[in-house]
């Protein structure tokens, strides 16, 4: 019985942490995506060097989803 | 559209490749209840002498890859270098083209004139190093899983190991970074000024200071860590019933080549912006 409790508890805590943790990059990357089309439609003839530092940027804000991602792995395997 | 012979040479070898790694991975097509007996994230580490302590383990494939990566880069830029030539030919350009942009990018954020050559030579080989192993991981080959304590090995049922996929390379290149950092503060600003640039605005900032500097590290290794570790399990939780037959080729093309060439790009850029931190 306390087994199936810890089992359901890590499933539970697992998801918890991946779907809250998920919402900070969602923002973030709207965010970034959202100023870089204002600017792509403001100079058109920067967009392709806007799209690179886009996806930097992109890279960066995600790593704290990746936190979260890592703590369910944890949670989940270990 | 009309290929040429080679094209089709090569479109042939890839589909051969794609067909004879289904047909070995058919035994392995399975349920739900598979998936804890996978091995899903496990590391061949092992452990010589009595005790477990941290100088008696070893994961043997993080060695093993890691040289194998440094001679293909080695092997590939002598052949580069030994036929240079003023007219050139198409390997020759696309490396000067690399190294050119990754100069630009090193010359705009670097104001000290004479660090811009040790700064390029420092993230270009990070670069070069993370960007190799991390497209490594978006090829099927070779990989090692443990089950109940008994080293697996498996030939094209999943893609290379990559040393990348281990955090202690990672820590390794950050810590690096970290020191080769303040190494160079300490040369350009002096000492008294480097130990006062922790006090900056007012005194009571030391330990924000402090702390500031040591989470650096562990930010730079971690980003790297989690998307190539994560993006495996994930590939491999996501397609454990299809294996091999369209899905996971293009999982591994977008987790494993496209973000890992972007997280490699992302380290290299943040070595030399917390250099340029440091010495500005």
């Amino acid at each position: 019985m306390e087994q199936a409790i810890i089992e359901a508890a890590k499933y539970v805590g697992a998801g918890l942490c991946m779907g809250i943790g998920a919402i900070g990059p969602a923002i973030g990357e709207g965010n970034v995506g959202g100023h870089a089309m204002d600017a792509m439609a403001r100079q058109p003839e920067m967009a392709g060097s806007l799209v690179t530092r886009m996806l930097l940027a992109m890279a960066v804000s995600e790593s704290t989803g990746l936190y979260s991602l890592l703590i369910a792995f944890i949670i989940l395997f270990v | 559209m009309s290929l040429s012979k080679g094209e089709k040479i090569f479109v042939g070898i890839i589909l051969a490749a794609i067909i004879v790694t289904w047909l070995f991975s058919l035994p392995n097509i399975g349920g739900m209840e598979q998936l804890s007996e996978m091995g899903i994230g496990t590391k061949w580490i092992y452990t010589f002498g009595e005790e477990a302590g941290f100088f008696t383990r070893i994961n043997w494939l993080t060695v093993i890859m890691g040289g194998i990566i440094c001679l293909v880069v080695i092997i590939f830029a002598h052949g580069v270098s030994k036929k240079f030539s003023m007219i050139p030919n198409r390997k020759q350009s696309a490396v000067e083209l690399f190294l050119d942009f990754m100069y630009k990018t090193v010359e705009d954020s670097i104001t000290v004139k004479e660090y811009v050559k040790p700064v390029f030579v420092i993230s270009t080989t990070l670069f070069i190093f993370i960007g190799v192993a991390n497209i490594i991981s978006g090829i099927p080959g070779l990989n090692v899983s443990v089950i109940n304590g008994e080293p697996h090995f498996s030939l094209f049922l999943d893609t290379w190991y990559t040393p990348t996929s281990d955090l202690n390379t990672n820590a390794t290149y950050a810590l690096m970074t970290l020191v080769i950092s303040h190494a160079f503060a300490i040369k350009v600003k002096g000492f008294g000024n480097w130990i006062k640039s922790f006090f900056q605005p007012v005194f009571i900032m030391f330990p924000m200071n402090l702390v500031g500097e040591i989470s650096k590290p562990i930010s730079h290794s971690l980003r790297l860590f989690g998307n190539i570790y994560g993006g495996g399990i994930l590939v491999l939780i996501l397609s454990y019933m299809v294996k091999y037959l369209i899905l996971p080729v293009v999982l591994w093309g977008f987790f494993g080549m496209f973000i890992g060439l972007i997280q490699a790009m992302v380290f290299s850029m943040l070595t030399i912006a917390y250099i340029a931190g440091q010495i500005e």
